[in-house]
């Protein structure tokens, strides 16, 4: 049998791979869609409405048109994998502190009272029982990546549309010519110049 | 003999699986492509595009093909998918790339004709390979930004050697006669807008109501491997010496400058840019360039037409700007350079137009 790298033209493909991963994308077929990979919805839901309270969006998109989520969710499976318990353990504290305060979920809380939940956690001043630190620690992680996924740039998943680059006035693409200039001119007295 | 049928049905069930798993995944329809976290993003805003009514498989290949690479690659890519190993954004290869010019073709018989005769079909050979060019230039990486944008690696990966004695070889030879300027270099095929009229009912449609650009145009910028909706990109105020130079505000141009781009000076003319100034000063490129062939000779009627005030027949001058010695540089030509003698005054009809640039 010919060897499946020589069909591939070299690529490091190994058989058992092959077969199992053949396999599974069959059976991957009947999975729901989503376009989250580590968040569930309802956590990426209480994640934005956090994030709409740190960058919120005026005459300007703020972190949740801007797609931050969708930045810090990319990177929990990539970059930040190793803050995955705390990002969900601090969004699950988030949803029993809205329950606490009597709204069905952190989400539904107005934008006033999420900022007052922000200051505080910021601040290090919100129940012991949710936040060890009193969220400080938590406030500053997430402040951090929200900053990351609004100005970095998009391919890493947040600043949908260049937003903030637009705000702030810096084109995606900036125009830049290249000087054109001839070698023999440049270097008339040395020989061709070796790479 | 029975290990020989076993190994037979084994072989046909590796060589079948792959194909069989793409095949299960197509029949779910672009819902099904989306299934997969990483997909889900490209898929949805497929569903907003100009090609939304054109399926995953017409662009990017079916459970049928016979090319093993195209199976491997989904393999491939289901198991980055279990290993949790994901790149940022599923991006395509360069030979993905390649292999879509020709499905685009399918549908834009007309624009693959043009495109296809056109500078901007060179492929690498003619690129990077150019006697003149690499014997008084050197090559570098900034080339690519350009020509080759989709190239999956820096300029010591594609040619060799890289000095200005040769003779130069390319290190992937498979991409000698690939364009360095595939249609996905201008255009972004998931890019949201409405669905493409057809073209007997755009004919029809007076020039008023025509939208100005398709929303697919888009520079793909090969540091982000994403292309920038040609919206968003600047068009740049352009300097003769201290003057500004007047530039039509058609967007369009905004992809024509990414390529053909002044310096950080702005000075019209300066490293690639070809901005008109005299009396041509304000047009947009496009009004002279076809979109796909970048012919021009055949635009100048439009404005010039041969029972002109002068009787000069405009087609037949020297107006190219590649000859220094051109008299009529179309990028440059001013009153002067046909009148001589004086230039006519104007006219109660051009009273109110701007300045000439004599």
């Amino acid at each position: 049998m010919m060897p499946l790298d020589s069909i591939s033209g070299g690529c490091d493909l190994k058989r058992r791979i092959f077969l199992t991963t053949a396999a599974v994308a069959t059976a991957a077929c009947n999975r729901k869609s989503s376009s989250l990979r580590f968040f569930t919805a309802d956590e990426a839901a209480i994640l934005d409405a956090w994030l709409d309270v740190l960058i919120p969006g005026d005459q300007d998109p703020g972190a949740r048109q801007a797609g931050v989520v969708h930045y810090i969710d990319l990177q929990l499976t990539r970059k930040f994998r190793k803050l995955q318990p705390a990002y969900r353990s601090a969004i699950a504290a988030l949803g029993r502190l809205a329950v606490q305060r009597g709204a069905p979920s952190y989400e539904s809380l107005s934008f006033e009272a999420r900022t007052a939940i922000a200051t505080q956690m910021e601040q290090g001043a919100l129940d012991k029982s949710l936040f060890p630190d009193g969220g400080k620690t938590a406030f500053n992680m997430v402040l951090d990546h929200a900053m990351q996924g609004f100005y970095g740039s998009p391919r890493h998943g947040g600043n949908q549309d260049y937003s903030s680059w637009r705000m702030i006035g810096i084109p995606p693409m900036p125009v830049r010519g290249r000087q054109h200039y001839d070698i023999r001119d440049t270097y008339p007295q040395k020989a061709p110049v070796q790479g | 003999m029975k290990a020989a049928i076993a190994a037979l049905v084994l072989c046909a069930a590796v060589l079948l699986v792959v194909p069989t798993a793409s095949f299960v995944y197509e029949a779910g329809g672009p819902e099904a492509c989306a299934r997969c976290h990483e997909m889900g993003s490209p898929v949805g805003k497929w569903q907003a595009s100009t090609h939304r009514n054109v399926p995953c498989s017409a662009c990017h290949g079916d459970a049928l093909t016979t090319n093993p690479n195209f199976h491997l690659s989904n393999a491939r890519r289901v198991y980055d998918h279990l290993r949790s190993d994901l790149s940022e954004k599923p991006g395509l290869r360069p030979a993905d790339v390649f292999a879509i010019v020709p499905r685009c073709q399918k549908c834009h018989q007309q624009e693959f004709a043009a495109w296809s005769t056109s500078p901007h079909a060179a492929t690498y050979k003619n690129i990077f390979l150019d006697q003149k060019h690499n014997s008084t230039r050197h090559l570098m990486d900034d080339c690519l930004r350009c020509h080759g944008t989709h190239f999956d690696g820096g300029i010591r990966d594609l040619v060799s050697p890289l000095n200005n004695t040769g003779p130069w070889t390319l290190r992937r030879a498979e991409l000698a006669d690939q364009p360095v300027i595939p249609c996905l270099s201008c255009h972004s095929m998931h890019r949201a807008g409405h669905r493409l009229e057809q073209r007997r009912l755009e004919a029809k449609t007076l020039g008023s109501r025509q939208e100005i650009f398709r929303p697919s145009l888009a520079f793909f910028d090969r540091r982000e491997m994403a292309p920038v909706p040609v919206s968003l990109l600047p068009l740049p105020a352009i300097r003769e010496g201290e003057r500004n130079v007047r530039i039509s505000p058609d967007q369009r141009q905004a992809l024509c400058y990414q390529c053909h781009a002044p310096l950080s000076t702005a000075q019209v003319f300066s490293g690639d840019d070809r901005t008109p100034i005299g009396v041509h000063e304000g047009i947009s490129c496009l009004a002279c360039h076809d979109k796909h062939r970048q012919t021009t000779r055949a635009s100048c009627a439009n404005c010039h037409p041969r029972l002109s005030n002068c009787g000069i027949d405009v087609e037949k001058m020297d107006t190219t700007f590649a000859k220094p010695g051109s008299k009529h540089n179309i990028h440059t030509v001013k009153c002067l350079d046909c009148h001589p003698k004086g230039i006519p005054p104007r006219t109660k009809q051009t009273a109110g137009l701007p300045p000439r640039q004599n």
